[in-house]
């Protein structure tokens, strides 16, 4: 990457508190009008590392360079980021137009030019109606709106939501994911977003930051993020898998032979044989019947979820060990309870990762 | 049927409490306007000769003053200490910082009587004597529970995150505090600010200990003047003293509303 186009620049972020530590090295750049997510499940470091880039935390170590600007030693007020909390954290004293406005405010802006910034930050968020309502006088749905205009309205460099959508119920949340994509784009905003929810993370990035125990796992497009997932913990965390654990007993050329409870399969992975691995596919890759030069395995129905476009099916594979298959509405042939079923899968869609990695 | 009677009997207690509570103070301004030096039903007319005897008091100006000046100063004090106790005990991980909040507010639960005494044997034996001093230090003694239990109990439901946004939205720290976390606060302000000053200026068993020939508060300076000369002059003082008030709590509706001061609202 260019460094033009590298807008904000974290590099070597530490943060410890206490004996724990919270952020531990952290490196992540990305570029103006980008919408990156940090995801990762509770205590893995992601809102302290969006609290470091806001000033509210700054990290013992690393540095943060935003707009080309240095800004690990600077406070909050002179970063020019924009923040949408949790709790919306609106001014319950302000009406609707007066908590946009606080920021121009505060920054000395003409009252013509506030005025005319809190129109269009209203009507960019639907609520150009609502400018002289109080804050308890709004829905869940309305505050949020009200916060994501009282971020834009200053014009930030770079936009930081924590768990912005997460008080929203689920439909709601859908519907918000894809407008506030659309509109971040419209306005050309360089966007965090801290989540535990892996469908927002899918919906609403350009890329992902996988994050677990204070490190970046891997940080990729959606897509990739899915189809490549770096490390078990990132297989686990983005959509689901089926996962066999066994022993190398051959590598060759990026590829492992794998002696497994359901036979021997062959993955992804780079390991010296006798390494204890656990390889892993995606449910979608699965397909009833044998094919060759695949891996295959096959067992009893244990159950069967019909989930309208899809239908999943769970396996008994013997050994402990299970397969989860998912198969498409247009299947013709969708196995019942109990059925003994035969499934395989391309080698080049398993993979393999260091079991040790699972604790 | 029975909710109906049950509504009836609640209505008819709750009014007659209110008359019960109230009845005094109409008497009391009633006795005021009285034409003649002993109350009497009927009236017969009604003057303000009274009202205009009150300056004439012996000593009743400096007794106003040192009143004002007492409630106006702990008030004050309390508010500042106060509000920085309670953001401490709200806020701070401090250990056993419910029971030091629940230590802030005890003498409120405290006979005053035995606080005047206290401070009065403390005060000695530190050789503490300025009696001006020594009324405004007992006076906060009274005054900072009101403050601290409402500041506690605001700072409780105020979210912190409301500072970090206005941090984030370009504001330093102490603005965030001045332009976000005051008015926020504002009716938790007001009432804690009323109650202390009303507090400390009826109040009669803590300063009674404190004060001397020379400088009397006014509830002191009044019992003085009933068991001196009981006229309606009193009575007149009284009903001026609830005027104020009642236009304190008019003043605070306008500024907040009472509804959000008695808590009787979100």
């Amino acid at each position: 990457m260019s460094e033009a186009a590298a807008h904000l620049v974290i590099s070597g972020v530490s943060k410890r508190y206490g004996a724990a530590t919270v952020l531990e090295h952290v490196d992540l750049t990305i570029r103006r009008g980008e919408l990156v997510t940090l995801l990762g499940p509770s205590g893995c470091g992601k809102t302290t590392l969006l609290r470091a880039i806001a000033g509210l935390a700054p990290p013992d170590t690393g540095t943060i360079r935003l707009a080309g600007r240095d800004l690990t030693q600077e406070p909050p007020h002179r970063r020019n980021v924009g923040v949408v909390f949790q709790s919306y954290a609106l001014f319950p004293h302000l009406t609707v137009a007066g908590n946009v406005a606080f920021g121009l405010k505060v920054r000395g802006t003409p009252k013509a030019e506030i005025d005319h910034a809190v129109a269009r930050a209203l009507s960019l968020v639907k609520l150009g109606h609502l400018g002289g309502r109080r804050i308890s006088a709004l829905s869940g749905g309305q505050q949020q709106r009200v916060a994501l205009a009282r971020a834009i309205a200053v014009e930030p460099d770079v936009l930081l939501f924590d768990e912005a959508l997460s008080a929203l119920d689920r439909k709601l949340r859908e519907e918000m994911q894809v407008e506030l994509r659309r509109l971040l784009q419209e306005v050309k905003a360089t966007a965090i977003f801290v989540t535990h929810d892996q469908d927002e993370a899918l919906t609403m990035s350009d890329r992902v930051a996988v994050m677990n125990k204070g490190r970046i796992e891997q940080l990729a497009e959606p897509r990739e993020l899915y189809a490549r997932p770096a490390s078990l913990f990132a297989l686990n965390f983005v959509g689901l898998s089926t996962r066999i654990a066994g022993q190398v007993v051959g590598s060759q050329d990026g590829m492992v032979d794998v002696v497994t409870p359901v036979g021997r399969l062959t993955a992804r992975g780079a390991f010296q044989p006798g390494a204890s691995v656990i390889v892993a596919t995606r449910p979608e890759q699965l397909r009833l019947g044998a094919a060759e030069g695949a891996n295959a395995a096959s067992g009893r129905v244990r159950s069967v979820v019909f989930q309208g476009s899809r239908t999943l099916v769970d396996v008994d594979a013997g050994a402990g060990a299970s397969l989860l298959a998912e198969l498409s509405g247009r299947e013709a042939e969708v196995p019942r309870v109990h059925d003994e079923v035969r499934f395989a899968w391309p080698v080049a869609e398993t993979f393999a990762f260091a079991a040790e990695a699972a604790s | 049927m029975m909710s109906r009677l049950a509504m009836t009997v609640c209505w008819v207690s709750a009014i007659g409490l209110a008359l019960f509570l109230l009845l005094p103070l109409a008497v009391i301004a009633a006795a005021s306007f009285s034409p003649t030096p002993v109350f009497d039903l009927p009236l017969s007319g009604a003057s303000l000769r009274w009202y205009g005897r009150i300056g004439r008091l012996d000593g009743f100006w400096p007794s106003l003053s040192l009143s004002l000046q007492i409630a106006v100063l702990s008030t004050a004090l309390s508010l500042v200490a106060g509000t920085l106790a309670a953001i401490a005990i709200a806020r701070g991980r401090l250990p056993g910082a419910t029971a030091l909040g629940t230590l802030l507010v005890s003498p409120l639960m405290m006979p005053g009587l035995v606080l005047g005494i206290a401070l009065l044997q403390y005060f000695r034996m530190i050789g503490f004597t300025a009696t001006w001093s020594a009324l405004l230090v007992a006076h906060l003694v009274v005054t900072l529970p009101y403050v601290a239990r409402t500041m506690i109990a605001g700072l409780s439901r105020f979210d912190f995150t409301l500072i970090e946004a206005a941090r984030t939205l370009g504001c330093t720290y102490a603005g965030s505090v001045l332009r976000v976390m005051v008015p926020a606060l504002a009716p938790s302000f007001l009432i804690s600010g009323l109650f202390s000053l009303l507090a400390s200026f009826d109040n009669y068993p803590v300063s009674i200990f404190l004060t001397d020939v020379r400088s009397k508060t006014l509830p002191i300076r009044m019992l003085q003047y009933i068991e001196e000369a009981p006229d309606p002059t009193l009575a007149a003082l009284s009903t001026l003293i609830l005027a104020g008030t009642l236009v304190l709590l008019l003043i605070s509706d306008r500024l907040v509303g009472l509804h959000r001061m008695a808590g009787t609202a979100d």
